[in-house]
């Protein structure tokens, strides 16, 4: 491709561009109608609220808060799912047997689990991370499974006639071959996951965003309220873009295979 | 013939059920032959003939129905590093490097890493790709990449290298290059080989002797011993009036059969 290269600030400027055009519509917006605040807030007042939140230092208990119970959750996600897909996308008998179960499960993954998580584990860290692990499991399973599939038949063969044995071939084929759908499952499992634990943090603790969310709306404080939900977009994002994206570089982009996208 | 026999096919046969119309097919009739250590043997036969089968019977992919395939002595069961498989779109792993890709079959039978960097190096050089140890099969080009999937099976010292159609799907110059390279790399290393082809002028080219298989259900039609001088290259080889009467015969054996042959393709 001879098309103009962009710099990375040049980048950086097209990404911001609609968060900007969002906030110009939403002040406008505001300003017009003149919306009193415990219905919606103006955009300096979310302002304002954020810098009160980390003034209190009440904005780093959240956020730590939150952050540790989606790291927790997405780590046993990874070592749960990842051998667990790729065991259901090299064996047809394992996934043929597993699919109806897989299938049914997918529309309670996560939040439908919260009242059940809260019996078992109690109000508190437990159930949240329980729910976020839940609510990535799947995603991550079935693409991880597909991405095994996808295998080209002549690789595997390669590796077998080379002797490769069962462990080796986890490590060195299959989980490296399902990269480019692992990425994709992680993306989606990982979107499942922060909402996961945003509706668990509404009921099941005393900290986190998602408490943060439910406590302002008890006194009308839609500032707050925007406030969380902009800090929640922002680390999904950070997360995306630190984590996720410098991971598909490295790998899958480095080794010429397509990303399949959601 | 008073060589070793490398490789042994006897009266291989194989049938399958078609998945859509549920009928038995019969992929391949009877097949035997033999291939001596450091003996170059083409299968020829017209698409659909099943010679691809042969090939993934050898290998251990696919299950013979009947018959035999013993390689230095033991017989065959599923896929081994006795035979490395050079396929037809190389199937090289994405995820690792030049000198990942060519050391991956020492590493899996427990070669020490000194030893792993010398092989790697020695066969490398013999494919010419001295240099391009840290590159990834992506960043190569078609010719280079089956090049590298031959290195990669030739460091394993393999009993019999199997190449299926390799460079059936590489433009046409490229793959006369190719064909020289390896006529050059057979003379330098003198491995077992068995290679499947459905080009006339290729199998005339690089082998020994030419297995010309009927179409389906295949057998063997006529196997034509090529006793054209090495070292090869096309230039001369190609001229030689011997050189033409073999391909002509053989195109006269292919074409003899197109009449039964059966319209389907593998």
């Amino acid at each position: 491709m001879t098309a103009r290269r962009s710099t990375p600030t040049r980048a950086v400027a097209w990404f911001l561009a609609p968060f900007a055009a969002l906030l110009v519509v939403w002040a406008a917006v505001v300003a017009a109608t003149g919306v009193p605040l415990r219905i919606f807030p103006q955009v300096t007042d979310v302002v304002a609220a954020l810098v009160s939140m980390t003034a209190s230092g009440e904005l780093f208990v959240h956020v730590a808060a939150s952050l540790r119970r989606v790291l927790i959750g997405s780590v046993l996600a990874i070592v749960t799912a990842l051998p667990f897909g790729v065991a259901l996308g090299a064996s047809p008998r394992l996934s043929a047997f597993f699919a109806p179960l897989l299938r049914f499960s997918v529309a309670l993954a996560g939040i439908a689990w919260i009242p059940i998580a809260t019996l078992w584990l109690g109000y508190g860290d437990g159930a949240v991370i329980f729910i976020v692990w839940n609510a990535m499991f799947f995603a991550l399973t079935y693409n991880t499974l597909l991405g095994v599939r996808r295998i080209p038949l002549p690789l595997l063969r390669a590796a077998r006639s080379m002797g490769t044995g069962r462990v080796r071939m986890f490590w060195e084929i299959l989980l490296p071959g399902a990269l480019p759908s692992v990425v994709t499952g992680l993306r989606v499992g990982l979107g499942y996951g922060w909402r996961g634990l945003v509706a668990a943090e509404i009921i099941a603790t005393s900290a986190g965003l998602g408490y943060a969310l439910f406590l302002a709306q008890k006194t009308f404080s839609t500032d707050v309220i925007i406030a969380s939900m902009v800090i929640i977009g922002v680390l999904w994002l950070v997360m995306d873009r630190l984590l996720l994206a410098p991971l598909e570089r490295r790998t899958v982009q480095r080794w010429g295979m397509t990303a399949a996208r959601p | 013939m008073d060589a070793v026999r490398a490789l042994q096919i006897e009266n291989l046969h194989k049938t399958y059920v078609d998945a859509y119309s549920g009928d038995e097919v019969v992929a391949i009739g009877d097949v035997s032959f033999d291939v001596a250590e450091g003996e170059f043997v083409s299968v020829l036969g017209p698409s659909g003939c099943g010679k691809t089968t042969v090939l993934n019977i050898v290998a251990g992919f696919v299950e013979q129905t009947s018959g035999s395939v013993t390689v230095a002595g033991k017989p065959v069961s599923g896929p081994g590093p006795d035979r490395g498989v050079v396929f037809q779109n190389h199937a090289l792993f994405p995820w690792k490097t030049v000198q990942g890709n060519v050391t991956f079959g020492l590493r899996m039978r427990g070669v020490a890493k000194a030893e792993r960097e010398a092989t790697a190096a020695e066969y490398l050089r013999l494919v010419g790709l001295t240099g391009f140890e840290q590159r990834y099969p992506h960043e190569l080009s078609g010719g280079m990449q089956q090049r590298l999937g031959v290195a990669r099976v030739l460091a394993n010292e393999p009993a019999v290298m199997l190449m299926d159609e390799p460079f059936a799907s590489i433009d046409a110059q490229t793959r006369r290059r190719l064909q020289e390279d390896l006529t050059r790399i057979f003379q330098e290393q003198r491995p077992t080989v068995f290679f499947v082809t459905h080009d006339v002028d290729e199998a005339v080219f690089l082998s020994d002797r030419v297995v010309v298989l009927s179409g389906r259900p295949s057998s063997v039609h006529e196997i034509v011993t090529v006793d054209l001088p090495r070292p090869r290259d096309w230039r001369t080889t190609g001229e030689l009036p011997q050189f033409r009467a073999l391909r002509n015969r053989i195109t006269d054996l292919l074409a003899g059969d197109e009449s039964h042959a059966v319209a389907d393709p593998a």
